[in-house]
């Protein structure tokens, strides 16, 4: 099973994507793991990742990789469920991280989400992808932050299309945009 | 006359791709003009997009932000008529600038009031509004 959940920030779409990660694994047994694509450096990302984490409670296996979502997944055990928050901050590590300069790029970083979403199915893993919705301002002026945004569409597009239940975060109300067995037109 | 409208890049041209056949693209980025329409009218099913760039290229000519308005509507109810007219169907698809941080420019400004207005004025004119959202779409109720 494969859920997305995206909305704009402090919409309240990690706390839905925590409560149905719960609800999978109460449904389906095995462990509840959280993969951190964010990096703990600075003062500013630390209070929030401990925030985040805080809300979280207890019960839930931290990883933390920002980039390589397959290295990730390997070490999460088959019929678990897997939270991954977020891919925005994914999607720019993949594009700038210094680590893999030259080597990924917007095809590798698509091919590397397809290789998730199928593998998970095959792993018996169910996912639940959060990411945050920055389209919808004005059209960026920076060729780079258009090269960013058109990258982190093309991931939203194939993660939604793909995804079983595609939720829409808004003042903390889930929109339903498709729901397996309630197919709209 | 439908509206499909969205944020940059999310997917609106291929969803309308999937829903009409072989429609006529009339496109602000093919560089189009706005007002060559009807010169590629003898069609089924006209689809027109690029507005915010047709906005944006009369934005200088015409410093009066209604009678920009009014001239972008002119261009709506022309092809009102043009379906009643002929059988036609006008698809419109508008890009979703609204939602960000108000942007520093007058220019941008102006060009983010006029696309938010056009989206209403095409609205109220068009029998079927879709949100395009990360690929997939939703009927808007009118």
């Amino acid at each position: 099973m494969i859920a997305f959940i995206s909305g704009g920030a402090r919409s309240g779409k990690s706390t839905h994507a925590e409560a149905l990660a719960r609800r999978w694994q109460a449904e389906r047994g095995g462990a509840r793991y959280y993969l951190a694509t964010a990096r703990s450096g600075g003062d500013e990302w630390q209070a929030r990742i401990g925030r985040h984490r805080q809300v979280r409670g207890e019960g839930w296996i931290t990883l933390e990789e920002p980039v390589d979502l397959i290295a990730a997944l390997e070490r999460v055990a088959p019929g678990s469920t897997l939270l991954l928050d977020c891919l925005t901050l994914w999607a720019s590590q993949l594009l700038y991280a210094s680590e893999y300069a030259g080597e990924l790029d917007e095809a590798r970083g698509i091919a590397m989400l397809e290789r998730l979403l199928a593998e998970a199915r095959q792993r018996d893993v169910a996912l639940v992808i959060v990411s945050n919705d920055v389209n919808e301002g004005m059209p960026p002026e920076d060729a780079e932050v258009w090269r960013y945004l058109a990258f982190l569409q093309r991931a939203h597009r194939l993660v939604a299309q793909e995804a079983d239940e595609v939720i829409q975060v808004m003042a903390g109300l889930p929109q339903v945009w498709k729901r397996r067995g309630e197919e709209r037109s | 006359m439908q509206l499909f409208i969205g944020g940059t890049c999310a997917g609106k041209r291929g969803v309308v791709r999937q829903r009409f056949e072989e429609p006529r693209w009339h496109s602000a980025h093919a560089r189009d003009r706005l007002e060559a329409w009807p010169s590629v009218a003898d069609t089924a099913c006209l689809v027109l997009e690029g507005w915010e760039r047709w906005i944006g290229e009369r934005l200088a000519a015409e410093p009066d932000d209604d009678r920009l308005r009014q001239a972008m509507v002119r261009e709506l109810d022309a092809l009102r008529a043009w379906e009643a007219e002929r059988g036609g169907q006008a698809v419109l698809i508008l890009l979703e600038m609204g939602r960000g941080i108000v942007p520093l420019g007058l220019e941008n400004r102006r060009l983010r009031d006029l696309n938010g207005w056009l989206a209403q004025d095409a609205a109220a004119r068009c029998e079927r509004v879709w949100y395009v959202w990360n690929g997939l779409v939703k009927e808007l109720s009118c």
